[in-house]
């Protein structure tokens, strides 16, 4: 038996859903979202009949379904699930603003519904944050939740700068100037390295220099956006594309002239619904304008933050397991579908018009997605190499009442945790690895002496091993382990430390390189709290 | 070729092999798990790390494409403490019950826990739990033990060409397993308690037998079909405990088929461990002298053309050459090899050989499979076809039964019209022949054994002929035999002499009283209904069809228990080893040919094995050229003439059931029941 026979009204349910073209293996993760957007589940049945209709195994189906924590699989035994489920944000912010007191009021009270958790939601400025099914739900209480599943709390809005309101600003001149043939795309290469711009996802890559590198690389080549967005305490991205999706959209469109990109990819995460239905409209806008946008391929990811990693991102659009891939080859050399490909974060393409435009007297400011304890938490563009104190008093009106700085996370969850001493360090890349700390996509949370290390640290740990792709030794059982030692109370510092090193040393992909962070942050500049 | 340097050593390789090739190159050893050198790379368990220049952190060293001017540093304390900590991890879960593991002493996470790790004392507490796997009745699994390497799951879906094995979930919840609770639909199964690193996978049949220590190991050749795989038998006193794949680059690499490997059990059930005599109508035991004054009687007086011999397919070439040798010496030109009536022999060997050699699939860019089924006739030959497909580039067109073959092909048609049709050049995929560099027809037994298997062999010849397959040292004509003994047979010439008569004949004749005494060598394939009132003496090993109908029963050594040749598809001759004693009063059956010779005073000219292999080398060079392929000579063969409309047959019915020994087999038994009674064959879709 190669598995169960799918049943010939599965098959024709599939149809209904799907339609009657013919499966392309690449959009398996586009099959399981719609099967599970029009039953709220995904059923081994259907599974089944998807296996057929793409001439897969249904054990293929299966590996990648399972992989993914927005998917959710009913086996033939189990009842289907009824009524609306309920997510509560597990991410630190959210933790800190009581997201865990709510999701246990929200289960005592019942209901119809379920409640489940989810990680970080990247709106950590309106924590505690929870989703119901599709909506999601700032400064959640139960009476809000309540409101969400009746429908009445929609993200869904125009953006601020419409458009018109961009043209108007000379959006889109630069695009046109260069397909106008004003401009070589060597020149758009130079005045970005000029520029200083570097990569915005995290690693800090400079723009120009991997435009080039793309760029030398043989057609076809393919550009993909890494909308992934969802390293725990980052919202910039979302900001952006909430507020100008059009200065991203000309930067996109530029990446794609420059190197010569035929089709380009948005890994757009899936927490982030409505901003799929905005890039949707804002592109037939701009289409509809007389901007020539090529074919663009808006895809969805499904609950996997290695999924962030441009790797394993690739493998996730090509309908597979996010499983980070081993370099080399580069996805420069050798990316999605085995073409030369581009990667650039959303917010490292939002500031392409203004990086050429400005060349090198570009001003480098930096988008901090800061959320914690502080009095207004939010997007805050500061000049790069700012410092905690200045970003909290001068940008964030403060601490929040009560509140006293005790430790803070310069770079989201893979960042580290740094203590208030360092408060008057720059936030930039370079300046704070000595601390052990790291600035990534500059998501900066902020603890104070009213938070538990300790917890926080576990917190984060728990969120690696969730997410680990559980491919590589290392960081498989690494995390899995830090989070038993953490729960089993004072740990062995020196085991602790061993753990660590050897997470950092000899996972495959950066999330296994980064996951001990808080540990050995922790370890060094809160010792007392751990061991 | 890049030069690097490897702990402070120059070596030179071949571009695109990775670091850690490089320092086995180098003599330098780097401890691996997922790591496989037939299988793609993973890179996931991390124990080969070593240091590179310039590199932030250790790479993995089977992963990473070797540069020129490379500084790699292999024994560096970070590396030391990366593989350490790899290590220690693994044993976090992995449960320390070396004692009672099957892979105990044979283990690699036990040889490099000793040799790289620390004890994992710091990490014991917590084991976890794993619901055990369903991989068929041939694997019993350990999941607690599997460090997820998935060399298991890329076995499956790279060489055994089955989609079932996959990882699921994620992060410490990835499981390694089949989706849905059934087995592994594979005859490779087997393979994978030899790519699991670890105990997870092990035998199940051969759970807690014996310790690899107390086995004696022996190298041998498989014979449950045509392909020659090399094995190794492990056996303990008598008994043959257990078989595996032993490396032949050109003919099984190092995998063997779930018959091969699996039917051992077989060898111990319903063996003739002594003569019998028919005695008013029942088999009765008797002792040899019984035996042979019987048959001795019954061919008093007896010309030579009433007498006949047939070979099965298990029979080794020294045992047919005695055969042969007595019949001649009896004047009997009735004596056949080829049970199943294929229309093959005679003098060109060419005619009968798989030419292109196994190895030389991996060079054909268009591959024309007639009347066969390779994935069960001939596993490691599929396999290696599937390897080739895999690599990209080649056509497949096939002709006969539809089966699944694990890979991609253009069903052509079902039988001789379409064989005739490519012949004729009328369909296209002959053109596709024409335009390959290195095409070649696969002709199976399905198209052979048949009325007129000659006229479908010249067909065959044709297309071969027509697409210009014969040119230079390419001979893309390629006969697929299912016997093993087959190839030395007709290399030694069993086959009938002139005015004698073959299978089909012996038969007949014996039906029509022509015949009044068959000498069964092993030979169970038949009819055994067809025999009429003919003296029936059965030699060979196990109580199947033959030893029901037998007057005489000779009991003989199965293959594990003689030394004996056979020549394999190629035309490869191979030696096999014995590696334990037959049962009871049981012989070695050219010694039981040699024995009879001299009671009726026909005493064959060899008293010892070696002067018998000198007369097989003398009839058939091949015999003197161990382990080579020849380049077979075409010279004629097959006849024109009509084909019948009658779609190619399947010989095979039953992949797990195909000899003496699997159907003694209870773990064969179960393997067909589960994967065949249950509807959906391994090989056929039908
Ligand atoms: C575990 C992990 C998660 C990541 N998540 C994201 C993400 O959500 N968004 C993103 O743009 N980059 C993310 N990255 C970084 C990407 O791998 C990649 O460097 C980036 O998309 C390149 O674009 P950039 O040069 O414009 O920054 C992540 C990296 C790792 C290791
Ligand atoms: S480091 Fe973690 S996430 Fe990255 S490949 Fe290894 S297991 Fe997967
Ligand atoms: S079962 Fe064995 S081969 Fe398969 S992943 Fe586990 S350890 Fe590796
Ligand atoms: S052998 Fe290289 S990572 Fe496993």
């Amino acid at each position: 038996m190669k598995g169960r026979q799918p049943d010939p009204a599965a098959l024709a349910e599939l149809r209904d859903i799907l339609g009657e073209e013919g499966l392309r293996r690449d959009m398996l993760l586009e099959y399981l979202h719609a099967l599970q957007d029009h039953h709220g589940h995904l059923s081994t049945r259907l599974l089944a009949a998807l296996a057929q209709a793409m001439r897969l195994s249904q054990a293929e189906v299966y590996e990648v379904a399972s992989f993914y924590h927005r998917f959710r699989i009913v086996g033939e035994a189990e009842a289907a699930p009824a009524g609306r489920r309920v997510d509560v944000c597990d991410g630190l912010v959210c933790q800190l603003a009581g997201a865990d007191a709510l999701a246990a009021a929200l289960a005592a009270d019942g209901g119809d519904g379920r409640i489940g958790r989810g990680a970080c939601m990247g709106r950590c400025e309106q924590a505690p944050v929870a989703a119901a099914d599709d909506s999601y739900i700032g400064q959640a209480d139960p009476a809000r939740i309540a409101a969400g599943l009746r429908g009445e709390i929609v993200e869904d809005r125009a953006p601020e700068v419409t458009f018109a309101d961009y043209r108007e600003g000379g959006g889109y001149d630069l695009l046109q100037q260069c397909r106008n043939g004003d401009h070589e795309p060597d020149w758009i290469i130079g005045r970005l390295s000029d520029s200083g711009l570097r990569g915005l996802g995290g690693a800090g890559f400079p723009t120009g220099r991997k435009w080039q590198l793309v760029r030398a690389e043989p057609a076809p080549r393919l550009l993909v956006v890494n909308a992934d967005e969802s390293e725990p305490g980052t919202f910039k991205d979302r900001y952006y594309l909430e507020r100008d999706p059009h200065r991203f959209i000309e930067g996109m469109l530029l990446a794609a002239w420059t190197v010569a990109a035929d089709e380009i990819y948005i890994y757009l995460r899936d927490e982030y619904p409505h901003l799929r239905r905005l890039l949707q409209r804002e592109l037939v806008v701009a289409r509809q304008a007389g901007i020539a946008v090529p074919e663009v391929h808006l895809r969805r990811g499904a609950g996997a933050y290695v999924c962030g990693e441009e790797s394993a991102m690739l493998e996730s659009i090509e309908g597979k397991r996010g499983l980070p891939r081993q370099r080399p080859p580069y996805p420069s050399q050798s990316g999605l579908f085995g073409r030369p490909t581009l990667i650039n974060n959303v917010e490292t393409l939002y500031w392409v018009r203004d990086a050429v435009n400005d060349g090198g007297d570009w001003p480098g400011q930096r988008s901090f997605s800061v959320s914690g304890r502080v009095r207004e938490p939010g997007v805050k563009l500061a000049p790069a190499g700012i410092s905690l104190r200045r970003l909290i008093d001068d940008y964030c009106g403060g601490m929040a009442d009560g509140h006293q700085l005790a430790a803070f996370l310069p770079g989201g969850a893979s960042g580290g945790i740094l203590p208030a001493e360092l408060a008057d360090q720059p936030l930039d890349f370079g300046s704070l690895e000595d601390h052990g700390g790291l600035l990534g996509s500059a998501a900066v949370i902020v603890l104070s002496d009213r938070d538990d290390i300790r917890a926080a640290v576990a917190n984060l740990m728990r969120f690696f091993a969730d997410e680990s792709c559980g491919q590589c030794t290392p960081c498989r059982l690494g995390t899995e382990k830090a989070v038993a030692m953490l729960a089993a109370g004072p740990a062995d510092a020196a085991a602790l430390a061993d753990l660590a090193q050897v997470m950092a040393d000899a996972s495959i992909c950066g999330l296994g390189h980064a996951a001990a962070n808080p540990l050995r942050c922790a370890l060094r500049h809160f010792p007392g709290a751990i061991a | 070729m890049p030069t690097l340097t490897i702990d402070g050593t120059e070596v030179t390789v071949e571009a695109g092999c990775t670091v850690l090739q490089a320092c086995e190159e180098a003599g330098v050893e780097i401890p691996r798990f997922c790591y496989h050198d037939r299988l793609s790379i993973a890179g996931n368990c991390r124990m080969c790390l070593v240091e590179m220049e310039k590199a932030p952190k250790p790479i993995a060293s089977c992963a990473m494409p070797v540069g020129e001017g490379m500084v790699i540093r292999t024994d560096t304390a970070a590396v030391r403490k990366a593989r350490q900590g790899a290590m220690e991890f693994l044993l976090i879960n992995h449960p320390l019950d070396c004692p009672i593991c099957d892979q105990g002493g044979e283990c690699d996470l036990q040889d490099q826990a000793l040799a790289f790790g620390r004890d994992a004392s710091r990490y014991v507490e917590n084991k976890r739990a794993v619901k055990e796997k369903n991989l068929g009745p041939l694997i019993r699994t350990m999941m607690t033990r599997c460090i997820h390497c998935t060399r298991c799951v890329r076995f499956a879906t790279e060489i055994a060409g089955v989609e079932e094995l996959g990882a699921t979930y994620r992060g410490e919840d990835t499981e390694i397993g089949t989706y849905v609770e059934a087995a592994l639909t594979s005859e490779m199964s087997g393979n994978l308690v030899d790519v699991c690193p670890v105990g997870a996978l092990t035998s199940r049949p051969y759970a807690f037998t014996a310790r690899p220590w107390e086995l004696r190991k022996t190298e041998s050749i498989d014979v449950h079909d045509a392909v020659g795989c090399n094995i190794r038998v492990d056996s303990r006193g008598a008994e043959v405990m257990r078989v595996l794949p032993r490396l032949h680059e050109d003919v099984n690499e190092e995998w063997l088929g779930d018959r091969s490997r699996h039917a051992v059990d077989g060898l111990r059930r319903q063996r003739l461990d002594r003569p019998y005599l028919r005695v008013d109508g029942k088999l009765r035991p008797a002792t040899w002298d019984q035996a042979f004054a019987a048959i001795a009687s019954r061919m008093d007086g007896l010309a030579g053309e009433r007498l006949a011999a047939i070979a099965g397919d298990m029979v080794d070439a020294e045992t047919m050459l005695a055969m042969k040798d007595l019949m001649t010496a009896l004047g009997s030109p009735n004596i056949d090899c080829r049970q199943d009536g294929a229309k093959l022999g005679g003098r060109h060997r060419g005619g009968y050989l798989f030419n292109t050699s196994i190895a030389g699939i991996e060079e054909a860019d268009a591959i024309l499979l007639v009347g066969c089924n390779p994935r069960w006739e001939a596993t490691l030959i599929n396999a290696r076809i599937r390897k080739r497909w895999l690599a990209g580039g080649l056509s497949i067109g096939l002709i006969g039964p539809r089966v699944d073959l694990t890979y991609g092909y253009r069903y052509l048609g079902a039988g001789p019209a379409t064989l005739a049709e490519v012949a004729g050049g009328d369909n296209d995929f002959a053109g596709l022949l024409q335009a390959a560099e290195k095409p070649m027809i696969i002709v199976g037994a399905g198209a052979l054994s048949r009325p007129d298997g000659a006229a479908v062999l010249h067909l065959a010849r044709r297309i071969a002929e027509a697409t210009g397959m014969n040119g230079g040292d390419w001979n893309g004509f390629n006969v697929l035999h299912g016997a093993a003994s087959r190839v030395g047979g007709l290399d030694l010439g069993f086959l009938p002499g002139e005015g004698g008569r073959d299978t089909a004949g012996i038969l007949a004749g014996a039906g029509r009283g022509e015949i009044d005494l068959v000498w069964l060598l092993a030979a169970d394939e038949l009819d055994m209904g067809q025999f009429g009132d003919a003296f029936v003496v059965y030699q060979g090993h196990h109580g199947d069809a033959g030893a029901h109908r037998a007057d005489v029963i000779l009991p003989g050594a199965a293959y594990t228990e003689k030394d004996g040749t056979w020549v394999n598809t190629e035309g490869r001759a191979q030696q096999g080893r014995r590696a334990t004693d037959p049962p009871g009063e049981a012989r070695q059956d050219w010694a039981i040919l040699r024995a009879f010779s001299d009671v009726i005073g026909q005493t064959l000219p060899y008293d010892n094995l070696a002067a018998l292999r000198a007369r097989m080398a003398e009839l058939a060079p091949s015999f003197g050229r161990l382990d080579e392929v020849a380049p077979g000579e075409m010279g004629s063969f097959g006849v024109e003439g009509e084909v019948d409309a009658t779609p190619f047959a399947s010989p095979l019915g039953d992949y797990y059931l195909a000899n003496a020994i699997c159907r003694a087999s209870s773990v064969m038994a179960e393997c067909s029941r589960l994967y065949l009674a249950a509807g959906e064959g391994t090989g056929t879709d039908g």
